[in-house]
């Protein structure tokens, strides 16, 4: 068995025996599971919660299924991401300052292959999470709200999961590069907001940023994809791999304990 | 029959998965409560917290509260 | 090249200080080597980059039988001063990851953490966490983990400094046998770990080299003979403790606290005439040792000096 995958073991053994393994999906499924029956109880739920006279018939147009499932995909986009950035904020800069890393990295193995083992290993949870949320918000969408076409829903998962992949890169490069987690989870994420605020600003100058990604899973959705849909994530793609490599390129070179 | 009427038998295999997904968060939030051997903050301060807040309570206990060794 | 490690102008320099200034030593296969020196003469930071985890600023570091540039990772076995886990594993789980990174099947790995975690007498708690660990368990794991493929090398970093004696004992111990099988290499701030267990010593002093050689050569090259005498308390030999100037034979002379201490170069001539001087003026004599100085002395000399 390569190193890789020895290193790789270990590190899903530490997501569960953290309870990462089982907390970071049940998160993800219930945040996905809320948008559509929130969506659906919504017009009771005001009409228990405000004062309105006896027989108020409330008028609200009735979403879309697909679009239940961009709104989905937001609360991903905020809470989902969040969550991704305070389970993997430590990821090599905790071992390397308790001192953990020394031990291992003087074992006759390669330090990119260290560093792959973590980022696979976090892609590993962050798509399973993702994806079991999504699939039970798409279950509960077609349940109450109305079928949605399975290769539209597909697609902006594939892209969104591209989208998870790129903060998540981000993270595992911060706690390499940083020796604070907490300094780490605020320079993913803000970068993270900055790629997708400058985006949305600048639509037409940034049209293949993949700061895009995120509109482009919910265009998918919502039935307007834009012209440089695959620019965006080939992109999206060229970043990650960019992220990654900046990542072990430090990791090869950094001083430990 | 009224369409925004609550009812009871309609609306409770809907939202039974939820809560169950909830309850499945806060037991494993108190069960590796119950396992560390230290937490940041007492003990009973974070059976509260993830038995009473909804969601972020157990979640803030996995980032915030557990030590990880 | 006979050498297991040669180390020729090792330099290592944190922004403007030099915390190792140019030191070059051979480790000499088979051998037992104290790299030795008071704290902060820059014994981790040497043992850091010969165990690859900081970059050199200057010189040359070469393992036998490994090209420049190549990793020697697999030759050593390394333990850092407070070595760190992964609390969340077993003594034994972690045995046998060191024992999987290092390239060992499955099998192997398990039967050779067994073996090793039997001999460092962690059998009873394999299989508890590492977190309820205390500091000497974690040190022989320590130790376990370093020796599960075997290392040519094996790199020590103040492996006894923060046990208790207990602990201390125990790891000498299996450190006494370990040198029997493999090279060793260890620091340490106490001369006597270092004269009980190695053949070899380097001593170390604001990241210079200060001494390096045998133990015995040391000892035989810088042996001086040293008379000490201790006093009663009366007032007559008190006197005569002061105005002591000693004779041609005296290299050194020391007034310590019951008597004097002298460096002779001759022990026979000082023998004969300090003991006809201390009869004749009626000295009453409570301790007088001819004996030679210690590697002690010795150190404390370098290192102060």
């Amino acid at each position: 068995m390569s190193q890789w995958m020895i290193i790789w073991r270990k590190e899903l053994l530490e997501l569960a025996r953290s309870y990462k393994l089982l907390w970071l999906p049940l998160v993800f499924l219930l945040l996905g599971v809320s948008q559509p029956i929130v969506t659906y109880f919504l017009p009771d739920i005001l009409a228990n919660a405000g004062n309105f006279p006896q027989g108020t018939v409330i008028e609200m147009p009735k979403p879309q299924s697909g679009e239940v499932l961009a709104q989905t995909l937001q609360q991903y986009g905020m809470i989902g991401s969040l969550i991704v950035a305070l389970g993997f904020m430590g990821a090599v800069s905790s071992e390397r300052n308790s001192g953990a890393a020394s031990m291992i990295l003087v074992k006759p193995i390669s330090r990119s292959a260290y560093l792959l083992a973590k980022w696979t290993a976090m892609l590993v949870l962050v798509w399973g999470s993702l994806t079991i949320g999504y699939l039970g918000a798409w279950y509960y969408t077609s349940l109450l709200i109305g079928e949605v076409d399975a290769i539209r829903a597909i697609q902006a998962l594939l892209v969104f999961a591209l989208w998870l992949s790129v903060i998540g890169t981000l993270m595992i490069a911060g706690s390499v590069w940083l020796r604070s987690g907490a300094a780490a989870a605020f320079s993913a994420l803000g970068l993270a907001i900055l790629l997708s605020l400058t985006a949305s600003f600048l639509p037409s100058a940034l049209a293949w940023s993949p700061g895009q990604l995120p509109g482009l899973a919910s265009g998918f959705l919502l039935g307007s994809i834009p012209d440089a849909a695959g620019m965006i994530i080939i992109a999206g793609a060229v970043l990650t791999a960019a992220i990654l490599y900046a990542a072990v390129w430090r990791m090869r070179r950094m001083e430990l304990p | 029959m009224n369409e925004s009427t609550m009812e009871l038998s309609k609306l409770l295999p809907i939202i039974a998965p939820l809560f169950v997904i909830q309850l499945i968060l806060v037991i494993v939030a108190l069960v590796a409560l119950a396992k560390a051997s230290q937490t940041r903050g007492p003990k009973w301060l974070w059976v509260l917290v993830i038995v009473f807040v909804n969601i972020i309570g157990p979640v803030l206990f996995f980032v915030v509260g557990r030590r990880n060794d | 090249m006979s050498a297991l490690l040669r180390a020729e102008q090792l330099t290592k320099a944190f922004g403007s200080t030099q915390a190792v200034a140019g030191i070059s030593f051979d480790i000499a296969p088979g051998r037992c080597t104290a790299l030795l020196g008071p704290n902060g003469a820059g014994k981790t930071t040497t043992i850091r980059m010969l165990a690859g985890l900081l970059q050199p600023t200057g010189g040359k570091l070469s393992y036998a039988g490994v090209k420049p540039g190549q990793s020697p990772n697999s030759l050593l076995g390394y333990l850092p001063q407070a070595p760190s886990f992964y609390g969340w594993m077993t003594g034994r789980e972690y045995a046998v990851y060191a024992a999987r990174l290092c390239g060992l099947s499955a099998a192997e790995a398990r039967s050779q953490a067994d073996a090793l975690l039997e001999r460092v007498g962690l059998s009873a708690a394999a299989n508890r966490a590492i977190s309820g660990y205390s500091g000497g368990m974690k040190q022989r794991l320590g130790l376990a983990q370093a020796l599960v493929h075997r290392p040519k090398l094996l790199i020590l970093d103040e492996p006894v400094s923060a046990l208790d004696p207990l602990g201390r004992h125990e790891v000498l111990m299996l450190l006494r046998e370990l040198k029997q099988e493999t090279t060793v290499l260890f620091s340490t701030h106490v001369l006597h770990d270092a004269e009980q267990l190695c053949d070899d010593v380097l001593i170390i002093r604001n990241g210079e080299m200060a001494l390096q050689g045998s133990i015995e050569e040391i000892k035989n090259n810088h042996r001086m003979s040293v008379i000490t005498l201790h006093i009663e308390g009366d007032d007559h030999s008190k006197q005569w403790c002061v105005s002591y100037q000693g004779g041609a034979y005296v290299k050194e002379l020391r007034r310590i606290e019951k008597g004097i201490e002298l460096v002779v170069t001759d022990m026979e001539l000082a023998r004969r005439e300090l003991l006809g001087q201390l009869a004749e003026d009626g000295i009453r004599v409570a301790k007088l040792e001819f004996g030679h100085s210690t590697l002690e002395d010795l150190f404390m000399k370098v290192v102060s000096g």
